[in-house]
């Protein structure tokens, strides 16, 4: 096992080159000048060069890749071109709020998910089982900006039982419309996959055997049938939480929840290229760490695979 | 993995869960609040790096300036009481008043002028230094050159004198501007770059707190005269989306709504008291009149006759704007526009089109950044021009993309607009015609005429308003005649105000309202 990380983390490196790299570079294909974005609608020439030469744009791109991979060799994301402030600051601050709201959906589309899939499995209620095919099938269809505004017009405008949007400071309340909205699709999935699953593990011997052995359907159901069904969802969840992350932009948007998203995605518009580099190259180191979480947790939730690892 | 081992991985789960949900609570802001929202979060409050209206605006809530615009768009005197001017229109002597910063520290000539410094400064360039371009010696000291030779000067700790190197009408109105802010140089100097964050001003109001991307709190400058503001301080929250801002003001979290035009008919259809202005905004389709097929003036008329500009307002938005037959905004003017010049006429566009040896038809490209109702707008104009035989191609690029093509002159023609930066007539046609400002300045079609060029630079010498008008009025004329545009449209902005609140207006130029008189 340890080994196994221990490559893994090895890997790390030549995956976060190749990000620098191309993140860096990708910069400088797009069309769009950032110094353009800066100076506001009314400029001459000269303020324009003077201003690309404040931010380094003026050196050759090779000297400019060496600076940054310098500055990153000190651990330094370097300051935004727009606001001056250092990139990691923004980071810290704003990455914990993305990480809430992804864990939060997370969390939702399991428990949901798995609930729902289960009792659609079971095979006590066939007409469960075809409504969650259809709630998968709207869940994964419907437009998140579509599903976000019909939930603040339910909750916040009708019923005024949740704010519409904003952060407050962190309350739960705040939290729970975007969670839902981001989750949505992800929970429809989790409970299309634990129904094919346990559909699967309810026909097979020893589900019989446990049911004949008389263990309560409850027991029956939690320990031998979820278990079996639980594999190919926790992929599936370990999968979507890099895109929990990276796809709350538009969740963030619609609820003005000042996350990382939001933050990338001003940067993207306003050609902020620490702010692009820096945000990006973060994310890449969670979602290169969260796969290898989601890598490492197969084998707590199967033996079956440490047991491969071991013989091989 | 034995239970107790599994008990405590969901224990430790829950409480990650728990740690990063609930940070500490944010204070919410009281009764005394007046609760606003922005669509993007200002980059600064720092007067040298606003260029951003968000940062305009905020950055002018928290500083006050020699001059200032009320909400009614007039000149008025904000840190200076009284200003005198020079017979040969060059020399202005300001008079300051007893006011101070929010630190406490009172404002002196020593923080105007170190301000001004600041904004030409030739290390860490601002890019609305040509804010004060016309004093004395100002484009040497940007350059970094001639640092003596700076027209500002400081009599005693409460005069301030400028010098400008030619007479300039409008040079108070730049006075007024955010950039020109006067900030505390005590706390400028010691704060370096955080001073866009944690900015002293001696405006109405200061930065409480600023939770990023979140909200802006800002309460009453505590050094003001008491009595002059009603409210206990403003709530700015950060929503970009137009859709979730209609919801918070529909729940009541909001007192000033703007609202989207493609939302008007609701809203008017429910009686909703609307208030509504007038921007000062031009929206026009650029031609780019230094090449082929829009070098020749009869061309670009002839589109400006192929394009009912009236039916697209009316149809496409939906009746929020006045068809411009000019290029100056009406709160701007003191005489009607041009003229009925362009009426639509397809007939006398095609005929047009013919003269100017373009009977067999014409592509062109238009190029437009991404923004829906740009592309609604567009599309009718596509079909209109495709009418009178002009086949038009739409590209669209995001904004860094749209503009860099369009001041480097790539495409035939580009939908834009222009906002004021102060009140002024001078603000629409110098930038937006004048030869000398092709380009970045703001001349993006390459229009050029000395006459035009002529009459603009001599308005600026003239102070009587009447006569400047006159003459500003001439260079419109001249200008609409030779329709280096598609004339299009000044929006008008329509927003709806809580009934908890009173006393506010639209304001004429953005920030002309202050919030001085508003109450709850």
């Amino acid at each position: 096992m340890l080994r196994f990380l221990f490559k893994r983390l090895l890997l790390l490196v030549p995956i976060l080159f190749g990000v620098v790299t191309v993140t860096f570079l990708l910069m400088y294909v797009i069309p769009g000048d950032p110094v353009l974005t800066l100076v506001g609608e009314r400029y001459d020439d000269e303020t324009l060069e003077r201003m690309r030469s404040e931010l380094g744009l003026d050196k050759p791109l090779p000297v400019q890749y060496l600076n940054y991979l310098g500055r990153l060799a000190r651990f330094d994301l370097g300051e935004s071109f727009v606001t001056k402030r250092p990139v990691s600051d923004a980071i810290t601050e704003r990455f914990p709020r993305t990480l809430a709201l992804a864990f939060s959906a997370m969390l939702l589309a399991l428990v949901g998910g798995v609930a729902i899939g289960l009792l659609a499995g079971w095979g006590r209620f066939r007409w469960l089982g075809r409504a969650t095919m259809v709630f998968s099938l709207i869940g994964v269809s419907i437009p998140v900006f579509w599903l976000g505004l019909l939930l603040i017009y339910l909750f916040a405008i009708k019923l005024s039982i949740l704010p519409p949007s904003g952060y407050g400071g962190g309350s739960i309340k705040y939290l729970i419309l975007p969670a839902v909205t981001l989750s949505f699709a992800s929970m429809a999935t989790v409970a299309r996959i634990t129904r094919s699953g346990v559909v699967e593990a309810v026909g097979e011997d020893y589900v019989r055997t446990a049911r004949a052995k008389g263990l309560g359907e409850m027991f029956v159901l939690g320990k031998h049938v979820l278990r079996n069904a639980l594999v190919p969802v926790i992929t599936i969840v370990g999968a979507d939480f890099g895109s929990y992350l990276s796809g709350s932009v538009l969740t963030e948007s619609i609820f003005g929840w000042p996350g990382l998203g939001r933050f990338i995605v001003q940067g993207i518009l306003k050609r902020d290229f620490p702010v692009i580099q820096g945000s990006i190259l973060f994310m890449a180191i969670v979602f290169v760490l969260v796969n290898l979480l989601v890598d490492v947790s197969y084998g707590i939730i199967d033996p079956r695979i440490r047991v491969k690892e071991k013989s091989g | 993995m034995p239970s107790i081992v599994r008990k405590r991985a969901t224990l430790f789960a829950l409480l990650v869960w728990i740690g990063t949900v609930l940070p500490s609570c944010g204070t919410e802001p009281d009764n005394g609040y007046l609760r606003l929202a922005l669509e993007t979060e200002p980059t600064t409050a720092d007067p040298v790096g606003s260029v951003d209206y968000s940062s305009g605006l905020v950055s002018s809530l928290v500083h006050a300036n020699l001059v200032r615009f009320t909400p009614g768009g007039e000149l008025v005197s904000d840190l200076a009481t009284g200003w005198d001017i020079s017979d040969d229109k060059k020399e202005y002597t300001f008079h300051l008043g007893a006011a101070r910063f929010a630190c406490g520290r009172p404002v002196t000539a020593e923080d105007v002028l170190y301000s001004f410094r600041r904004l030409l400064d030739p290390v860490r360039v601002s890019p609305r230094w040509w804010v004060l371009e016309d004093i004395e010696g100002a484009p040497a000291f940007h350059a970094g050159n001639a640092v003596d030779g700076l027209g500002i000067s400081n009599q005693d700790d409460s005069t301030v004198v400028i010098r400008l190197s030619r007479p300039s009408a409008h040079f108070l109105s730049l006075l007024a501007m955010p950039a020109a802010g006067i900030v505390c140089r005590h706390d400028a100097e010691e704060r370096g770059d955080e001073y866009g964050i944690q900015p002293c001003g001696s405006g109405p109001w200061s930065i409480g707190e600023w939770k990023e991307g979140d909200e802006l709190i800002l309460v009453r400058n505590p050094q003001l005269r008491s009595g002059r503001q009603a409210l206990e301080g403003i709530s700015i929250r950060i929503i970009p989306e137009s859709m979730t801002r209609i919801a918070e003001f529909e729940v009541g979290n909001l007192d000033i709504l703007e609202i989207p035009r493609s939302e008007l008919d609701l809203w008017r259809s429910a009686g909703a008291p609307l208030l509504s202005a007038e921007e000062l905004r031009v929206v026009y389709i650029g031609l780019n009149n230094s090449r082929p097929p829009f070098d020749d003036p009869m061309v670009r008329r002839a589109l400006n006759m192929a394009v009912d500009v009236e039916a697209i307002i009316v149809h496409v938005l939906f009746g929020a704007a006045v068809e411009a037959r000019g290029s100056v905004p009406t709160a701007l003017r003191r005489s009607p526009p041009p003229g009925e010049l362009y009426t639509y006429d397809p007939d006398r566009a095609r005929e047009l089109l013919a003269e100017a040896g373009y009977g067999e038809g014409l592509e062109i490209e238009i190029w437009q950044r991404e923004n829906p109702e740009g592309g609604r707008v567009l599309e009718s104009v596509q079909a209109y021009l495709a009418d009178v035989g002009v086949r038009a191609r739409l590209v669209t690029r995001e904004w860094g993309a749209f503009k860099q093509a369009v001041d480097q002159g790539t495409p035939d023609a580009f939908f834009l607009d222009w906002f004021a930066d102060y009140p002024d007539a001078e603000n629409f046609l110098a930038p937006l015609f004048h030869s000398r400002n092709r380009g970045g300045g703001g001349n993006r079609t390459g229009y050029s005429n000395q006459e035009v060029d002529s009459v603009i630079d001599a308005a600026a010498l003239v102070s009587s308003a009447e006569e400047r008008w006159e003459l500003y009025r001439r260079a419109e004329e001249i200008v609409y005649s030779d329709a280096p545009w598609i004339f299009l449209w000044f929006p008008v902005r329509y927003e709806i105000v809580s009934p908890r609140l009173d006393g506010y207006r639209i304001p004429v130029i953005f920030n002309g309202q202050r919030f001085l008189d508003v109450e709850i």
